[in-house]
C-alpha cells in the first residue's frame, strides 16, 4: 500500500488545480489565501499556494488586459497549465510538458462542466456551500477525470465502454429498447445504460455521459468495494432502487435534449450496439451553437441570473428541510442534503430491495454523515458514505465502513465470478500504480493503520473509480458553462439494479408526478433484471493474447478507445503512446491532415484518422536495419497495409 | 499586430520592436498622447508599463520555483513567447495569426544571434550589454535601435519569403563553371593584391564571397582563415540584405506594397548630405529606406530629425564572428557591384589576437565563478586549470600589454589588484565564496577591454584604405560585367521545377539539404514574380509556397521530438521528409536514434544555434574515423500518385541531387 501511495503522490506532484477569485484579493492587505476556493493537491504547503496562484493569475490577468482576451494555455519550462478565466474567476489545470495542448485544455473544460452539472454556477455553489464542502467534490472530479487505465484514455479522454466483442448483441439491443421504453413517458429526455461503470448504451451526448457516468462511478465504487469485501452479489446488495438528483444542463444540451424527440426515437431503433450516441459529435457542436450564443448575449453575470432559474436552483439545507413536497410519499425524490440523510430509510425500502442488513449499513452510513455535518447536497443517497469516505476526510468513515463489513461478512458467501473480478482488478491496480493521479493516494496518512483487507478494499474503490475515468473531448462549449448563470436545473433518475444503472434525465417535473414515475419504474424494473442476471453472466471476456502490434483507436463520435496497450507503457509501447501523443496533437490542429507515419531510430508509428476516427498502429519486432534514406524498400511504408490487415479482427475498418 | 522586446533583470527594457499595428493597440489601450516630441519617449514608457508585471513576474517564479514562463496564448490566438537568456528577458508577440510558436521562439533567437554578431563577447556581461543595447545617449541609442529594427524586419522577410531562410541553409547559384572562374579570380587576383597592398592598414582578407540576392555565387576563404560557420554565413546575409535589400524581394511583396504603400508615395525622404554621397557611393542602387516596410518607416520619420548623419561608407561594419575559440572580431565591407550584386570581404584586423587571450581569461574567470557558487574552495576551486601562479603570471604581463597600448585599463587594474589581494594574500580570503564579487567584476573588466578593443564605436579610422576598396569593386565588376544580367535571372530561377517534371511526374517541389555544409537546393518558388513561372502565378504558387513552408515547420517539430523520417498526407499533398547519414563517399550509414530535444530548447536550425551541427557530432561519436555528412530531402507530391512511385521518386531525387553539391565552395 505505501509504496503504491507514494507512486501516486509523486505522479500527483506534477499535477496542480486550482480555482481562484481575484475578487477576494484586491487591496494591499488582502491575503492571497482568501482568493483561492480550490487548490489541490490539498497537501502543497500554503505559501506555495498562494505563490502559484497569485502570480499565474497575476500574468494571466496582465497577459489578457494586453490582448483583451482570456489566456488559455501557459507554458512554463517543465510544466504547463490549461487556463479558464471568467469574471474574477480563475482555474488553472497543470500536467507534464507531453501531454498535448489539446488534452490538458480539454481536461480542465470537462472538469469545470462537470462542477457545474452537479453543483450548478461556480459562484452560487460557493455561497451556498462551504469551501470544505465543495473542496471533496473537486477532488473527486479531479480525481476522476485525471486517471485513466493508461496513458492513452487520458489523452483522448474517452468513455468506457463494454468490451461489445464478447457479448450478444441481442443485449445491447435489448438495452437500447429499455430507454426507448422509457421514453415513452413525456417527462424523459434521454437515458443511458451503464454496467459497472461501463457505458452498455446511452442516448445522450459523449458528454452528458460523461457528467452521468461520475455519479455512477460512486456508487460502482461501493458495490465494488462490498463485492470486494467477500460479499456475494447474489446477496443482492443494494439490489434494486431508485433515486433522483438535481443536475444542471446547459441550454444546449437541454435543447438537444427537447427538441429532438422524434429523430432520437428513430435513432434509438436503428442505433448500431454498443453504444449509440444520442447526436453525432458534429451535429450536437451544429445544434449547440445557436442556442449558446443567445444565452451568452443575454449577459453572464452571475448577477443578471434571472430570477426565475434561481428559484428552481437547489436551495440550502435548511430551507430544504421545511420544503414540502419534498416530503411526499413516493419512494424516491430529489434528494437534498440531510433531507436525503434522513429519508433513505424509506429511500431503501423500494419494493426490490430485499436486504435489510445492507440498507441498514448504508443507513448507517447516511446518518454517521449527516452527524458529520457533511452538506453533501445530491449525492448523499447510498453511495455518499463511502464516497465520502474515500476522499478519507473523516475518521467518523472508517469506522462506519467497519460496520458495514461487518453487516456484509454475515451474508459472505464464496462467488468465483467476483473473485475472478477481484483478481482482474488487483492486476489491473498494480497497473496503475504508476500513472495513478490520484488524489486519494496521496492522501496516504489516512489510510495507514487500516487491516490489510480494508486497505485492499480502499485500493479496489479507488480503483475503481480510476477505471472510470475515460471521459469524452467533446464538451460542450466551454463558454456556456463558464456562463454559468444560463445553467438549467434538471433532474437526474438512476435506478439500479446491483451492478446495471439506468440513468434518465427527465424534466424537473418528474419527481412531482408520481404516475410518471411509477409508469418508468415498471416499464424497467424487469427488463432491467434481465438485462443485468445475463450481463453477469457473459461479463468478463478474457482479451486475446496480443498480437505482434501495438495499436489505438478513436471513435471520435462515441468518444470510445479500443486499444492493446496496457497500463504500464515501457518498451515499444511507451514508443507507440510518445508518437501517438504527437500525432494526435497534429491532427487536431491541422484538419485536412488524414495519415502520417513517423519513425525514429527504433520505432515507426502510422496514423490516419477521418472525421470519425483516429487510428495509430505499430509493428513490433525488431526494426529492420536502416539508414532513413528515402528507400522504397524500407519497412515503415508497409504500415498501412499491415494495419488495415491486423485491424481488421479488432472491428476497425481502415478500407 | 507584433512586437519583441528585450529586458532586463530590473524590467528595464533595453530594446523593442513594435510593428504600427501594436503601437496602435497600445496607445488606444493607454491613450497615449500622440504630440509629436513627446510621442516616442511615452510610448516607450507605456510599454515598460505593460510589460513590466510580466517581466516581475519571472524574476519571481525563477527565484522561488526555478521554473519559468515560455508562453501564453489567449483565446484569440495571440501568442507571446519568452526566453531567458543569462540576465535578459526576450518576449516576442504575435496578434496576428502570422506567426507560431516556433516562429516567435526563432526570432528570440535571432535577434540574440544578432547581439551576438554585433557586439561579441559583451553579450556575456549583462551591465555591459545593456550599455551597449541602450546607449545613455537617445541619438545614439535611436540610431542603434532603428538598426536592430530594420534587422529584425530583414529577417522577418527573409525568413517568409526566402527558401534558403526558411531552412537555414546557402543557397548557391548553380553555375559550376562560372563559380570556380570566380573563386579562382577571388583568390588570385583580388584577396593576393590587397593583402599584399600597403594600403591595407593592417588588415588581412580572410574570407571574400560575392552574393547575388540571398544567393551564393562564389567563396574565397584564404588559407590561414578559420572556418566560417553557416550561422554566421546566414546572418552576414541578413546583414548584407539589410544594407542593399534585394529587388526580388519588392516584387515579392509589390501586391502588397502597391496598396499598402500609399504613405509612402507621400514620403519622399530628404536625404541627409552624407547619405547623397553614400547613394553615389552605391552607384544606382536604390536608397535603403525604400524597402522598409512603410509601416515601420513612419514610425522611423519621426527619428529623422534626431538621425546622426550615415557613417562614411568605406567604414566598414564591425562582426563578431565564431571561432573556436571565440567569438573573433572581423571587419566586413559590403561592396555593391550592382543593385543585388554585393562583393562581401571579412578582414582580420589587427590586434585581433588580444580577444583570444581576453577570452581565455573571462572564460578561467567564468569557470571559477561557477565552481566557487557551486561551493567549491581552495585548490578544489581551482580544478581543471592550469597553475594559478602561471595563469596569474600571464595576465599580470597582459595587462602590463594592454596598459601599454591606447586603451583605458585602470578599472582592469584596479579590479585586479582587488582580486589578487583577496585571492592571494594571507589577509585575503583566499578562494572562498567571498571571492565571487571580485570575481565578477573581472569578468566586467575584461569584456570592457575586450570592447574598447574592439566595439563598433571604438573602431577610429581603422580599415582598408579607400581606394583599394574602390579598385576590389571595380576589379570584379570588370570580371562579371557580361554576366551580370545573366545572374540577376539566374538568381531568380536557380533551377526550376520543369527540369524535374519529366522524370518526377506528381512532384511538386523539393527541397535538399546539405547539412554538414550548410547548403541547400530547391526550386526557385517566384510566388508574385512579374515573369510566369511553370507554378503560374498568384495564388497557385502562393497556394504551394503555404504547403512549403507548414512542411518544413512540421518536419522540424518531429525532428525535435527525435522523428528522422516523416510522411504525411495532408488534403490532396502528400509530403514526405527525410534525414539521413552518409560518409563521404556517399555511402548510407545506419540510422540512429537521435535525442529529443526539449520544448524550450534552441530552435532546429542552423542560423540561431546550430543544431545540426550537435546532431553530427552527436552522430560521429559512432563513428569516429570517418567523415560524417548529414542530409535531408523534403518533397511535395500530388496525392493522387501511388506512394511506392512517391517513395522511389524520393530515393532517386536524392541520388541525382546527391551530384551537384559535391562542387567544392573553395
Amino acid at each position: 500500500m505505501q509504496p503504491m501511495a507514494e507512486t501516486a503522490a509523486l505522479a500527483y506532484s506534477r499535477r496542480f488545480f486550482f480555482l481562484y477569485d481575484s475578487s477576494k484579493v484586491q487591496e494591499e492587505g488582502d491575503l492571497t489565501r482568501d482568493g483561492i476556493y480550490y487548490f489541490s493537491p490539498e497537501d502543497t504547503p500554503v505559501d506555495q499556494q498562494e505563490l502559484l496562484c497569485g502570480q499565474l493569475a497575476g500574468v494571466c490577468r496582465c497577459v489578457s488586459e494586453m490582448s483583451s482576451s482570456p489566456v488559455r494555455l501557459l507554458r512554463l519550462r517543465k510544466s504547463k497549465y490549461a487556463v479558464r478565466m471568467k469574471d474574477s474567476f480563475i482555474w488553472a489545470l497543470s500536467c507534464v510538458v507531453d501531454i498535448p495542448d489539446v488534452s490538458l485544455c480539454d481536461l480542465l473544460d470537462q472538469l469545470i462542466a462537470l462542477f457545474c452539472f452537479y453543483n450548478g454556477p461556480v459562484r452560487q455553489s460557493y455561497q451556498l456551500y462551504s469551501k470544505e464542502d465543495l473542496a471533496l467534490r473537486w477532488a473527486r472530479y479531479l480525481c476522476h477525470l485525471q486517471g485513466g487505465s493508461t496513458e492513452l484514455h487520458n489523452i483522448f479522454s474517452c468513455l468506457r465502454t463494454i468490451d461489445s466483442t464478447h457479448i450478444d448483441p441481442l443485449l445491447l439491443l435489448k438495452a437500447a429498447l429499455i430507454l426507448q421504453a422509457c421514453q415513452r413517458c413525456p417527462l424523459v429526455l434521454a437515458g443511458c445504460i451503464l454496467y459497472r461503470g461501463r457505458v452498455v448504451s446511452t442516448q445522450m451526448t459523449p458528454a452528458l455521459t460523461m457528467k452521468v457516468m461520475v455519479y455512477e462511478t460512486q456508487m460502482y465504487s461501493q458495490d465494488f468495494r462490498v463485492t470486494a469485501n467477500g460479499l456475494s452479489s447474489s446477496v443482492c446488495s443494494l439490489s434494486s432502487f431508485t433515486a433522483t438528483t438535481q443536475v444542471f444542463l446547459t441550454p444546449s444540451e437541454l435543447y438537444v435534449l427537447r427538441c429532438h424527440p422524434v429523430e432520437r426515437a428513430y435513432r434509438s431503433q436503428c442505433s448500431q450496439p454498443p453504444c449509440q450516441p444520442s447526436k453525432s459529435r458534429l451535429l450536437s457542436r451544429t445544434l449547440s451553437d445557436t442556442p449558446t450564443t443567445d444565452t451568452d448575449s443575454s449577459g453572464l453575470d452571475l448577477m443578471q441570473c434571472p430570477p426565475a432559474s434561481y428559484q428552481t436552483l437547489p436551495s440550502s439545507p435548511r430551507s430544504s428541510l421545511s420544503d414540502e413536497p419534498y416530503f411526499s410519499p413516493s419512494p424516491s425524490r430529489v434528494n437534498t442534503p440531510l433531507h436525503s440523510n434522513l429519508m433513505n430509510q424509506s429511500e431503501y425500502f423500494t419494493p426490490d430491495s430485499h436486504d435489510h442488513s445492507i440498507s441498514n449499513g448504508t443507513n448507517l452510513c447516511a446518518v454517521k454523515e449527516s452527524l458529520a455535518g457533511l452538506n453533501i447536497k445530491q449525492d448523499t443517497d447510498a453511495s455518499s458514505g463511502s464516497e465520502t469516505k474515500s476522499e478519507g476526510v473523516n475518521s467518523d468513515q472508517d469506522i462506519q465502513s467497519d460496520e458495514i463489513k461487518a453487516l456484509a461478512n454475515g451474508y459472505e458467501q464464496s462467488n468465483s465470478l467476483d473473485n475472478h473480478l477481484d483478481h482482474d482488478n488487483q492486476i489491473e491496480n498494480e497497473e496503475n500504480k504508476l500513472d495513478a493521479n490520484n488524489h486519494v493516494m496521496c492522501k496516504n496518512g489516512k489510510f495507514q493503520g487500516e487491516t490489510e483487507e480494508e486497505a485492499r478494499t480502499k485500493s479496489k474503490q479507488v480503483e475503481g473509480r480510476l477505471e472510470e475515468k475515460y471521459e469524452p473531448t467533446n464538451t460542450p462549449s466551454p463558454h456556456e458553462t463558464l456562463g454559468d448563470t444560463s445553467l438549467v436545473p434538471s433532474v437526474l433518475y438512476q435506478h439500479r439494479v446491483r451492478g446495471l444503472v439506468l440513468a434518465l434525465l427527465v424534466e424537473p417535473e418528474f419527481h412531482t408526478d408520481p404516475s410518471a414515475r411509477e409508469e418508468v419504474h415498471h416499464s424497467s424494473m424487469a427488463s432491467l433484471n434481465g438485462l443485468e442476471a445475463h450481463l453477469r453472466n457473459t461479463l468478463p471476456g478474457t482479451p486475446g493474447p496480443p498480437g505482434p502490434y501495438t495499436f489505438a483507436h478513436y471513435d471520435c463520435i462515441q468518444n470510445t478507445l479500443t486499444t492493446n496497450v496496457c497500463g504500464h507503457s515501457a518498451g515499444p509501447q511507451e514508443a507507440f503512446v510518445r508518437a501517438t501523443k504527437l500525432l494526435h496533437s497534429h491532427f487536431s490542429h491541422l484538419d485536412t491532415l488524414q495519415e502520417a507515419i513517423v519513425r525514429n531510430g527504433s520505432s515507426a508509428v502510422y496514423g490516419t484518422r477521418s472525421t470519425a476516427q483516429e487510428t495509430y498502429f505499430l509493428q513490433r519486432g525488431t526494426p529492420v536495419r536502416n539508414s532513413g534514406s528515402p528507400d522504397p524498400q524500407d519497412s515503415a511504408f508497409s504500415l498501412p497495409r499491415k494495419a488495415r490487415q491486423r485491424l481488421l479482427k479488432h472491428g476497425v475498418n481502415l478500407l | 499586430m507584433k512586437c519583441l522586446l528585450v529586458a532586463n533583470e530590473s524590467a528595464e527594457v533595453l530594446f523593442y520592436w513594435t510593428d504600427t499595428e501594436f503601437e496602435q493597440r497600445v496607445q488606444g489601450q493607454y491613450g497615449v498622447s500622440q504630440e509629436e516630441g513627446e510621442r516616442l519617449p511615452a510610448f516607450e514608457d507605456s510599454i515598460n508599463t505593460l510589460f513590466a508585471p510580466i517581466i516581475i513576474s519571472c524574476s519571481t517564479m525563477v527565484d522561488r520555483l526555478g521554473e519559468n514562463y515560455t508562453s501564453f496564448s489567449t483565446e484569440n490566438n495571440h501568442i507571446y513567447v519568452l526566453h531567458q537568456f543569462e540576465e535578459c528577458l526576450y518576449i516576442a508577440v504575435n496578434g496576428d495569426g502570422d506567426e507560431t510558436e516556433e516562429d516567435l521562439k526563432r526570432k528570440i533567437f535571432v535577434m540574440k544571434k544578432l547581439t551576438e554578431i554585433m557586439f561579441g563577447m559583451v553579450t556575456l556581461s549583462g551591465s555591459l550589454l545593456r550599455k551597449e543595447l541602450r546607449p545613455q545617449d537617445t541619438e545614439q541609442r535611436n540610431r542603434l535601435w532603428k538598426k536592430l529594427r530594420s534587422l529584425l524586419e530583414t529577417y522577418s522577410r527573409l525568413r517568409e519569403n526566402d527558401q534558403s531562410f526558411l531552412v537555414e541553409a546557402v543557397e548557391r547559384l548553380i553555375h559550376p563553371t562560372l563559380c570556380e572562374q570566380c573563386i579562382e579570380f577571388l583568390e588570385r587576383r583580388l584577396v593576393q593584391q590587397i593583402n599584399s597592398n600597403m594600403d591595407r592598414m593592417g588588415e588581412e582578407v580572410l574570407h571574400a564571397f560575392i552574393l547575388v540576392h540571398t544567393k551564393l555565387l562564389a567563396f574565397y576563404s584564404s588559407r590561414n582563415a578559420s572556418n566560417l560557420y553557416p550561422s554566421d554565413l546566414l546572418a552576414l546575409i541578413i546583414l548584407v540584405q539589410d544594407l542593399y535589400p534585394s529587388k526580388i524581394n519588392l516584387d515579392d511583396t509589390s501586391e502588397e506594397l502597391e496598396s499598402s504603400s500609399v504613405p509612402e508615395a507621400f514620403y519622399t525622404p530628404e536625404p541627409s548630405p552624407p547619405e547623397r554621397e553614400s547613394v553615389r557611393q552605391r552607384s544606382d542602387s536604390p536608397p535603403v529606406f525604400q524597402f522598409v516596410d512603410p509601416d515601420v518607416q513612419m514610425a522611423e520619420d519621426s527619428l529623422q530629425t534626431l538621425e546622426a548623419p550615415i557613417p562614411d561608407p568605406s567604414a566598414p561594419y564591425r562582426v563578431f564572428l565564431e571561432a573556436k575559440e571565440c567569438p573573433m572580431p572581423h571587419s566586413m565591407y559590403c561592396l555593391p557591384l550592382w543593385p543585388g550584386i554585393t562583393l562581401v570581404l571579412l578582414t582580420k584586423i589587427p590586434n585581433s589576437h588580444v580577444a583570444t587571450s581576453v577570452c581565455y581569461f573571462l572564460e578561467a574567470f567564468v569557470k571559477l565563478e561557477k565552481r566557487l557558487c557551486e561551493g567549491h574552495e581552495g585548490a578544489a576551486a581551482m580544478r581543471g586549470q592550469p597553475s594559478v601562479q602561471e595563469q596569474r603570471s600571464r595576465l599580470e604581463k597582459l595587462i602590463k600589454t594592454w596598459a601599454g597600448m591606447d586603451i583605458q585599463t585602470s578599472q582592469l587594474q584596479n579590479a585586479w589588484t582587488d582580486f589578487k589581494n583577496k585571492a592571494f594574500s594571507r589577509s585575503g580570503s583566499g578562494f572562498t565564496r567571498d571571492l565571487l564579487p571580485s570575481c565578477r567584476n573581472m569578468k566586467t573588466q575584461l569584456c570592457g577591454v575586450y570592447r574598447q578593443f574592439f566595439a563598433a564605436d571604438c573602431m577610429g579610422s581603422q580599415r582598408l584604405a579607400p581606394h583599394l576598396q574602390e579598385r576590389a569593386l571595380s576589379m570584379v565588376q570588370e570580371k562579371l560585367m557580361d554576366w551580370k544580367d545573366f545572374l540577376l535571372v539566374k538568381s531568380k530561377r536557380n533551377i526550376t521545377m520543369v527540369s524535374y517534371l519529366e522524370e518526377f511526374p506528381g512532384l511538386i517541389h523539393f527541397i535538399y539539404v546539405d547539412r554538414s555544409n550548410g547548403q541547400m537546393i530547391a526550386p526557385s518558388l517566384n510566388v508574385t514574380d512579374r515573369t510566369v513561372s511553370e507554378l503560374g502565378k498568384g495564388p497557385l504558387a502562393d497556394f504551394v509556397k503555404k504547403k512549403v513552408w507548414s512542411l518544413v515547420a512540421t518536419a522540424q517539430r518531429y525532428l525535435q521530438k527525435g522523428y528522422a523520417t516523416v510522411t504525411l498526407r495532408d488534403g490532396d499533398y502528400f509530403y514526405c521528409y527525410f534525414l539521413w547519414f552518409e560518409n563521404e563517399t556517399g555511402y548510407k550509414l545506419e540510422v540512429i536514434d537521435i535525442p529529443s530535444s526539449p520544448d524550450d530548447g534552441a530552435p532546429v536550425g542552423m542560423l540561431t544555434c546550430d543544431y545540426y551541427r550537435k546532431l553530427l557530432r552527436y552522430y560521429s561519436k559512432k563513428h569516429q574515423n570517418e567523415v560524417v555528412k548529414c542530409y535531408e530531402l523534403f518533397t511535395v507530391h500530388l496525392g493522387v500518385i501511388p506512394n511506392e512511385y512517391i517513395l522511389q521518386h524520393c530515393s532517386q531525387l536524392a541520388r541525382k541531387l546527391w551530384e551537384p553539391t559535391r562542387i567544392p565552395l573553395l
